[in-house]
């Protein structure tokens, strides 16, 4: 339970960190709330040479409206995205998804930018941030680029992020009229990581057409993704619990499930289904204005 | 764990064949392949480094090549041991003429302890699917120049006007 050695590096602003991580490319491991690169640190499973602690770095925390959007520093805590009374208020799917996250040492300890980078395939954020169509803004000593959440995630544990890059904020657009969002999830019961995740995003129309929806699955395969299928019957219909009952049947769609010993590749692929009718339900009902809590 | 699929190769069975049981393009195309030295017929040591992501270990162990059928089929036996745990296994492979191609299907099961299997056991059929699609990618790439040839050569003859992709 006692780590590798490495070198420990704590710089006070973020460029000195970027500058660090330049120089050490993917021999560097960031550190964030620690509750992912820790625990392998202390079973020697990553034996990074370099360990670059984010914990002084000022001005990288914090939840507020830019330019019509809501932006999130990469060092954000899952209890303060939990909490927060403006994410509340313009895009409660977030919070609720911080709030399904492990227990609340880890939410008060982990970070929105660290459970992003680390890319666990059983993260929650990882649905919100598709069924939001966020866009995740990464930083380098040279540059700074924006990348879209669809394409940020590209397999398990393993992200666009190049070496020597840092993540620093994440964006999400404020919800707009009768739209509603929720997350649905099936915890592990020991970790409390995601068997399966969904989250769903929808927009209602004159006639109670569904004008827009999106749903992210996390926790079935390597990475998370877009059940495009389930959006696909869903989209320009008129809702009722019928249709998304028949869309949800598709949430597994052309994805091989993960098997372990908590859930195998049928148990996985059925509780997608299962999932993904609750939330759609949920954020129906949230869209319809006859449930007061999420997007 | 079971691991079994299908890819298309370029390449005819036979090419393919050779890449699998040539030690030194095997090695190329092994993902994180340190070394892999004779052992015996059709036996290797190998070391390799598996890793995903910051997750990453060292594994010393054997491979071995039974049941060959060239160019048709054949069993790999597989063992190794490393910091992170130890995992051993087998995997029936087989090889079928698609069209310009090879169709290699595979079919394994693999047995994974130590501290990787008991806190990694939520990641290592992720982990495992990575490593095979890494495996098959650098094979293509591998065999692609030689197919490339070997179709040049039969279309030459007229034998097949089909056109790569």
């Amino acid at each position: 339970m006692i780590p590798a050695p490495f070198e420990y590096h704590a710089p006070r602003t973020l460029e000195e960190a970027l500058r660090l991580m330049e120089r050490h490319g993917d021999e560097a491991k960031l550190l964030a709330g620690g509750h992912s690169l820790l625990p392998l640190m202390k079973l020697r499973l990553a034996m990074p040479r370099y360990v670059v602690d984010l914990g002084r770095l000022k001005g990288l925390s914090y939840i507020r409206e830019e330019n019509g959007k809501i932006a999130i520093g990469a060092l954000t805590t899952h209890a303060e995205i939990e909490h927060s009374s403006l994410l509340a208020a313009k895009c409660p799917l977030l919070s609720e998804t911080a709030a399904e996250i492990g227990d609340v040492q880890v939410r008060n300890r982990g970070t929105l930018g660290g459970s992003l980078a680390h890319a666990d395939p059983a993260a929650d954020y990882p649905a919100a941030l598709l069924a939001l169509d966020a866009e995740i803004v990464v930083a380098s000593t040279a540059d700074a680029r924006t990348i879209l959440a669809r394409d940020f995630f590209v397999d398990m544990m393993t992200t666009q992020l190049r070496p020597g890059e840092i993540l620093t904020q994440v964006r999400v657009s404020p919800r707009g009229s009768r739209t509603g969002g929720a997350y649905a999830k099936l915890h592990q019961p020991a970790s409390g990581f995601a068997i399966v995740g969904v989250a769903a995003r929808l927009t209602l129309g004159k006639g109670n057409k569904i004008e827009q929806v999106a749903v992210g699955v996390t926790g079935l395969g390597p990475k998370p993704f877009r059940a495009a299928a389930v959006e696909r019957a869903l989209a320009g219909k008129s809702a009722s619990p019928k249709l998304i009952a028949d869309a949800a049947r598709h949430a597994a769609d052309g994805i091989e499930p993960l098997s372990d010993l908590h859930a195998s590749r049928d148990y996985r692929r059925e509780m997608a289904v299962v999932f993904a009718r609750r939330a759609l339900g949920r954020a129906l009902a949230r869209a319809a204005g006859r449930d007061k809590a999420g997007t | 764990m079971n691991l079994s699929g299908a890819v298309t190769l370029p390449g005819t069975p036979a090419q393919v064949w050779e890449l699998l049981t040539d030690a030194q393009r095997l090695a190329r195309v092994l993902p994180g392949c340190e070394r892999l030295d004779p052992d015996g017929p059709h036996r290797y040591k190998a070391v390799v480094k598996f890793g995903v992501a910051a997750i990453s270990g060292k594994y010393a162990g054997s491979l071995e090549f039974l049941q060959l059928k060239p160019p048709h089929s054949l069993t790999l036996q597989f063992d190794g041991r490393g910091l992170p745990g130890f995992v051993h296994g087998q995997a029936r492979i087989e090889l079928l003429r698609k069209g310009p191609g090879t169709e290699l299907r595979y079919s394994g099961e693999a047995q994974i302890g130590g501290i990787i299997a008991t806190v990694g056991q939520r990641l290592l059929e992720a982990a495992a699917r990575k490593i095979v699609q890494q495996f098959f990618a650098a094979a293509a790439a591998e065999l692609e120049p030689t197919a490339a040839t070997e179709n040049g050569r039969a279309s030459s003859r007229g034998v097949s006007k089909r056109r790569q992709g």
